[in-house]
């Protein structure tokens, strides 16, 4: 095998696979990247065998074939050759040789037979997506995913398809959960929600950002997810189980109904959440006419207190949340002002984006 | 700054509630006591301890000791009542109060003596409304420092107070033998005197380079309290940094069924102190000694913060299943760790919180335990005698267990102290 290619080709497939290759390397195979040189081109291969990358470059190829090499290695000569192109001949024993203007490297190599296969496709059915609305899905539930690694189920983005070519995707790690419903491009065909996981998801926001506009496809097969854009597709094991009935915790309409400048929100809560006790973020909230007080007292610190006027009349309310929580919201949204709806002091505050009824973000109090 | 430190004692504690309800028996020689042949002595009131007797000996040697003894079995709801309106009376001259049992605590009063005078007077005062509203007999003991205090108040007993005046501690700790430094048990103590240092006195005088090459980093802390040293504050229960309980067994335990009623009688203690105090515990530590004296600890962090005694019991039992349970064991202890005011949050699945379910079953317990005592409902694991329990209530100056206890109050940081890595560690979300 042999070919030349432009380094920043090279990178670029190289960037891709760098969150995808295993760090701890419980199989060394998958700490690498399977380069292999085709007529057409040359693709860069990461699989660590939940989420799989396959990278396509144009290349001028002298004799196909493929190596498998360090992702990391590879990555950090490339950043650092001098000349504009490199070439890549395979060696005996699977040694790779590098060479660019004047510098030479031969690094070690395994057998590309021993990469592990990625599942094969083909056959999925997929729908076109606009790049921007995922992004958008994405930034709206990614913070609620837990980081639980007993509760797996919730280690992922729920993906249910409504009617109408609508999508859903919910997160929630058991205190708090994101819930956004856009229209897509065409039906799923899928027979119910499925898992994607939280690595999965942020390989996919990555490949979205490099381009949001371009032209991208997403399918379900048999437990895995495909993602396709030119020059790229990426497989992904789903999360097997049942997503928790997140409908039953999202409350109808709150009885106390306030709208808050978001940004005032934001900094106040950041403020008065110096002061929290322990290492949870509470602040207290207390709702009164046309007044937002929020609180925190820490035994050790002091306290703190901040008042934002609103617009509210009801009866009044105190409250306790995990201001960390709700930041996560305000953070997410981008719209000048938040409703918050609150019931009582056990049940949960819901968080809105005027306008928007197709964002909910469901936080639950705390006990204060 | 000088300190102001009460240590309150009551005296012969269970059995003078005894005396007080029923006239008949006062003056009389009176055991506390369960099973006459499987319990042990809960309490003794004066009359009977000349004859040997004292809390924590197996009923069947009391009984033996002193044959003409009345014996009573302990009333435990009445024992709960004293205490909860002895240490009413502790708020009134100081939020600093640090509870040991059921009868006996810390008081820091320093920042009360500009409104009440005295510490002396405040003592005398504090004794007195004990008498008046409670009708029970009261000791104390007033020095600068926390371990001098507590000798203290058994120069002053029974019914009396002892006043060690600021800058005496080392004078008067002086003539006591070694024993009574916190931390120095048989194994210490052997080797001070075969050194030749029997007195406090003795230790005090000793170079401090000298003890720590014998006895390692504890010998720092002896050579300090022998002279009078010991800035440790009076942490109020609410503030403390972690709850626990621990017994030292009559006989050294062998096998995980042998130790479970134990450790389980450990966690609900600790679940009900957590529930008192209204905190709640993130990590459980469970703490054993092997009989060869060498101590391991294991901890590991719970999903959520509890303070739910049987869910302490599940991992406490889980972590003692990693212990050597070949070896026999003369201790085991349970300690809620990384205290969390009751500030919980909410989970959004009822699923998710089994524990709704034991909170009101503990609130429950609870109500009947502050009505009836801790012993109107147990668990069937429990006996209703249980030693352990009983000798949480009421301390006794028996060496084993003082030595236990004050192991434990030194943070553990003795020589024969081996600390294990945690076993495991849950990241904050």
């Amino acid at each position: 095998m042999e070919f030349r290619i432009a380094a920043d080709e090279l990178k670029k497939a190289l960037h891709r696979a760098q969150g995808i290759v295993e760090r701890k390397a419980t199989m060394p195979i998958l700490s690498n990247v399977l380069v292999n040189a085709t007529k057409t081109g040359v693709t860069v291969t990461a699989f660590d065998l939940d989420i799989g990358i396959v990278s396509e470059h144009p290349a001028e190829v002298m004799k196909p074939g493929a190596v498998t090499v360090s992702a990391k290695t590879l990555f950090d000569i490339v950043s650092l050759i001098p000349d504009a192109n490199l070439t890549i001949k395979k060696l005996p024993n699977n040694y790779a040789e590098i060479t660019s203007g004047a510098a030479h490297y031969k690094i070690v190599g395994m057998a590309p037979e021993e990469f592990p296969k990625l599942p094969k496709e083909d056959a999925t059915h997929l729908v076109k997506l606009t790049g921007s609305t995922i992004l958008e899905m994405i930034k709206k539930t990614q913070y609620a995913i837990s980081n639980d690694e007993t509760r797996y189920i919730l280690n992922g983005v729920f993906f249910e398809p409504r009617e109408g070519h609508k999508v859903r995707m919910v997160a929630t790690d058991g205190h708090r959960l994101a819930l956004v419903e856009r229209e897509m491009a065409g039906d799923f065909k899928l027979k119910s929600g499925v898992i994607i996981p939280r690595k999965g998801l942020f390989e996919l926001k990555r490949l979205l950002d490099e381009a949001p506009d371009a032209e991208c496809q997403l399918g379900f097969a048999e437990n895995s997810a495909l993602f396709k854009k030119p020059g790229l597709s990426m497989v992904m094991r789903l999360i097997d189980g049942q997503f928790p009935e997140y409908q039953r915790v999202i409350p109808k309409e709150g009885e106390k109904q306030v709208m808050i400048k978001r940004a005032t929100f934001f900094d106040a809560l950041k403020r008065i959440s110096l002061l929290s006790a322990d290492k949870s973020s509470a602040v207290k909230l207390s709702l009164s006419e046309n007044l937002l007080r929020i609180t925190a007292n820490n035994p050790e610190l002091g306290e703190a207190k901040d008042d934002i006027e609103v617009a509210y009349r009801g009866p009044s309310l105190t409250i306790g949340f995990n201001a960390r929580y709700i930041l996560d919201v305000l953070g997410a949204l981008e719209t000048d002002e938040v409703t918050l709806e609150l019931g009582d002091e056990h049940s949960p505050g819901v968080l809105h984006a005027p306008g928007d009824k197709e964002y909910t973000a469901v936080v639950m109090p705390m006990r204060v | 700054m000088t300190r102001a430190i009460i240590h309150v004692d009551m005296d012969a504690f269970y059995a003078s509630v005894e005396q007080r309800d029923a006239p008949a028996l006062r003056g009389k020689p009176l055991i506390v006591g369960g099973h006459p042949q499987r319990g042990v002595v809960l309490a003794a009131s004066y009359e009977v301890r000349p004859f040997g007797v004292r809390s924590a000996i197996p009923m069947a040697r009391a009984v033996k000791l002193a044959p003409h003894a009345i014996v009573v079995p302990p009333r435990f709801a009445a024992y709960v009542d004293a205490s909860e309106a002895v240490f009413r009376i502790f708020e009134r001259y100081t939020p600093l109060i640090e509870p040991l049992s059921l009868d006996e605590a810390f008081l820091d009063v320093t920042g009360s003596l500009g409104l009440f005078g005295t510490v002396e007077a405040i003592s005398t005062r504090i004794r007195q409304e004990i008498r008046r509203e409670v009708d029970l007999p009261a000791s104390s003991g007033i020095a600068e420092v926390k371990f001098v205090a507590k000798i203290a108040s058994d120069f002053g007993k029974p019914n009396g107070q002892h006043v060690v005046p600021p800058g005496t501690s080392r004078t008067f700790l002086a003539p006591l033998p070694v024993s009574r430094l916190w931390g120095v048990g048989p194994k210490t103590e052997e080797v001070l005197k075969r050194h030749g240092l029997l007195t406090i006195g003795d230790v005090a005088q000793k170079e401090l380079e000298w003890l720590v090459q014998r006895l390692g980093p504890s010998g720092q802390h002896f050579w300090e309290l022998a002279r009078g040293l010991d800035e440790r504050p009076v942490v109020p229960d609410r503030d403390a940094k972690s709850v626990g309980a621990q017994d030292t067994f009559e006989e050294d335990l062998l096998g995980e069924e042998k130790l479970k009623p134990h450790l389980h009688s450990q966690a609900l203690r600790v679940g009900r102190r957590l529930r008192k105090s209204g905190v709640k515990a993130r990590c459980v530590q469970l703490t054993v000694k092997y009989d060869d004296f060498t101590q391991i600890t294991r901890r590991l962090t719970l999903d959520a913060p509890t303070d739910d005694g049987q869910a302490l019991y599940r991992e406490a039992l889980a972590l003692l299943q990693k212990a050597d349970l070949r070896r026999r064991i003369r201790l085991t202890g349970v300690s809620g760790q990384e205290l969390t005011s009751g500030a919980g949050q909410l989970g959004l699945f009822a699923a998710d919180e089994p524990e709704q379910k034991n909170v009101k079953l503990n609130q429950a317990l609870d109500a009947i335990a502050s009505r009836f005592g801790t012993k109107a409902v147990i668990t069937a694991d429990l006996r209703e005698d249980d030693p352990d329990e009983a000798r949480d209530g009421f301390y006794s100056e028996d060496k084993r267990e003082a030595a236990a206890r004050a192991e434990f109050e030194r943070g553990q940081q003795g020589p024969r102290v081996i600390r294990d890595e945690d076993l495991v560690y849950v990241p904050e979300e």
